[in-house]
């Protein structure tokens, strides 16, 4: 550092005694006064700074834009700024913690004054720069604090959403628990009457096929019969109207039949959703099961679909068939009714390392995403009321969660649906 | 709402001073932008603090503005507030010296200095009317990107009957799209000294 230089004016070595670094440049930028502070923190002593630019001393400094600065000051005569926070630097100067700071130099605030003459013109700028590292430093650290707390508090937040979609997961599934209770409650009470009528019913049909066949003997027996007697018949038959009758009888036997089939099938599908029923493991070929299911629903689909088999390789899988053939129905059903007029319905099979792949194309209408979303949903169904219960999916679903497998969806409206079942070779860990 | 802090004689004065002051200023900041420069006649009002989030929306009918204030003492100490639309001064990085890309701290300190350009040739166009010398601080950034209602979020330290009496002043450049304005506000307890200030002008007359 430079001595005390004995013809300083007083001024001169206030300014040299304050802790900011305070310089002088005139119209050109060249350097007029540079004091003690400059010395110590910028290493370049007075004779070596004033008299050069200060675009010399300060190799890094934004030229264009810092000479418009100056401009600006001159012109207006009024100050000017820079802060550490959009500029940690204007001048590299180093700081005063080489070994605790960790920033490469200086942080400042910067003040370019404007030194008027008599007649108000601004001859030189002052330039203060100001040692705000330590302040920075700390704002900093609290930046960095702050920050880390608003990443932790919505990383808490977070959790607390995903808390409250848990909660809501368990309201749902103890709904479910509760509608596959009351399901299986429902399924065992119809189950019993249904098949005592069934039983009934067809023991009635029966006796009506009987009735009517010996009302036919009778008739054959007529003209042995006297004329009054023979008009008399005659006369009660059309009073009954009996050719109706006998026709409209077994009609209405057939649909009554109908109906009850599908109570007993609406009744299994209950009885399946609540994971009453058979639940043995056996190997099986799931081509087998694939073929004596589309055997079963063949009437079905054979006016609206052609079966295209596309059959891989496939090694017997632990499973339970009964229910396996439940989920291929339902699939294939749904396959068919998807399909407006004429189309195909592809199954395709395929072993994948440890698991089987079966998948069943259909060139069906598709369905929306909002549709997609809520199929395996229990009681949710497109198809008109009375036509399906909404648990087929449903049951599904569940059958292929209880073989550790997975069901996939991809549909495009228009062009058709994919159902990908993944099925795990073998059931048991050991 | 009228506080009453001036008289009305006192009023007028301001404003004529404001329309002597801001020709002055308007020729200086054409001078550093080497363009025209449009002023709108200031306007002088009283205003409690809780209003002025409606008087700045009133200004710049903008939905999200960002504005930059710089502190101003000497005889009368108040607050300048610049209010930028939501292009900011972006067109003006070429004139202020920025380049052509700039990046988030550099919008922000084209901000300060073009504030900085405005403010300090208003008020300083002012102080001289009033014979009186003005220093100021440095700019900081009041707030960015807020709806207008949200400018004042940080100073609703204050008391909100804190009156304040805002020259308020639009500015327009001609060549560039770039629109700001400003807002002079001096505290209640500023009313003495900028009273006394008006008066010593009157009686010059």
């Amino acid at each position: 550092m430079e001595r005390f230089e004995p013809d300083m004016t007083a001024g001169q070595r206030l300014i040299d005694m304050v802790d900011v670094g305070v310089f002088a440049v005139d119209r050109a930028l060249c350097v007029r006064s540079w004091n003690a502070f400059m010395v110590a923190h910028s290493g370049l002593g007075r004779q070596a700074a004033i008299g050069r630019s200060i675009f010399d001393l300060f190799s890094d400094l934004p030229r264009g834009w810092l000479e418009k600065k100056f401009e600006r000051v001159f012109a207006l005569g009024a100050p000017s700024f820079t802060s550490w926070e959009q500029r940690p630097w204007l001048f590299r100067i180093p700081h005063n913690r080489p070994i605790t700071g960790g920033v490469d130099c200086m942080q400042q605030d910067t003040r370019f004054i404007p030194l008027k003459d008599e007649h108000g013109e601004a001859v030189l700028v002052l330039v203060c720069v100001f040692d705000v590292t330590d302040a920075a430093l700390l704002h900093r650290r609290l930046a960095e604090t702050v920050s880390a707390l608003e990443a932790e508090r919505s990383e808490q937040q977070t959790l607390i959403a995903r808390l409250a979609e848990a909660q809501e997961q368990l309201i749902q599934s103890e709904k479910l628990a509760a509608i596959g209770q009351l399901a299986a409650g429902v399924a065992h009470e119809i189950n019993n009457p249904v098949g005592f009528v069934m039983s009934n019913f067809g023991a009635l049909e029966r006796y009506i096929e009987r009735a009517f066949a010996l009302i036919a003997a009778y008739d054959r027996q007529l003209d042995q019969l006297p004329p009054a007697v023979q008009a008399d018949m005659a006369q009660m038959k059309a009073d009954i109207d009996y050719d109706f009758m006998a026709d409209d009888a077994r009609s209405l036997v057939a649909e009554s039949r109908d109906g009850l089939e599908r109570v007993k099938r609406i009744v299994s599908d209950l009885r399946d959703f609540s994971r009453v029923g058979e639940t043995e493991w056996q190997w099986a070929s799931l081509h087998n099961c694939l073929d004596s299911t589309l055997n079963v629903v063949m009437n079905e689909i054979k006016y609206k679909a052609q079966v295209v088999k596309d059959y891989g390789d496939l090694p017997q899988i632990e499973c339970m068939p009964f229910q396996l053939n439940q989920v291929f129905l339902n699939l294939l059903v749904n396959a068919a009714h998807a399909i407006d007029g004429q189309g195909a319905i592809t199954l395709r099979t395929r072993l994948e390392g440890d698991s089987v792949v079966v998948q069943f194309s259909d060139t069906g209408c598709g369905m929306p995403p909002e549709v997609v979303k809520r199929i395996f949903d229990p009681f949710f169904t497109t198809k008109p009321v009375g036509k399906g219960t909404g648990l087929g999916l449903s049951v599904t679903h569940s059958i292929v969660g209880r073989h550790r497998g997975s069901i996939a969806v991809d549909s495009t409206p228009g062009q058709g649906t994919t159902f990908t079942l993944r099925l795990p070779l073998r059931q048991t860990s050991a | 709402m009228s506080l009453n802090l001036l008289t009305e004689e006192q009023n007028e004065a301001l404003q004529e001073i404001a329309n002597i002051g801001m020709g002055r200023a308007g020729r200086s900041i054409a001078g550093v932008f080497d363009e025209f420069v449009e002023l709108s006649v200031p306007r002088v009002r009283e205003a409690g603090l809780d209003r002025l989030p409606a008087a700045v929306a009133d200004l710049i009918p903008d939905e999200t503005l960002t504005a930059v204030r710089q502190g101003f003492f000497g005889r009368v100490r108040g607050e300048a507030i610049v209010v930028f639309g939501i292009t900011g001064c972006r067109d003006l990085a070429g004139l202020m010296g920025y380049g052509s890309a700039l990046e988030d701290c550099e919008e922000d300190e084209l901000l300060l200095d073009v504030s900085n350009v405005i403010v300090s040739a208003c008020l300083g166009g002012i102080a001289e009317q009033l014979n009186a010398d003005v220093c100021f601080s440095a700019p900081s950034v009041l707030a960015s990107h807020v709806p207008p209602a949200g400018l004042f979020d940080r100073t609703s330290a204050a008391p909100a009957d804190t009156g304040a009496l805002i020259v308020e002043v639009n500015f327009r450049l001609e060549r560039h799209s770039f629109a700001c304005s400003l807002l002079m506000m001096l505290p209640a307890d500023s009313m003495g000294a900028i009273r006394r200030a008006l008066d010593d002008f009157l009686a010059n007359f």
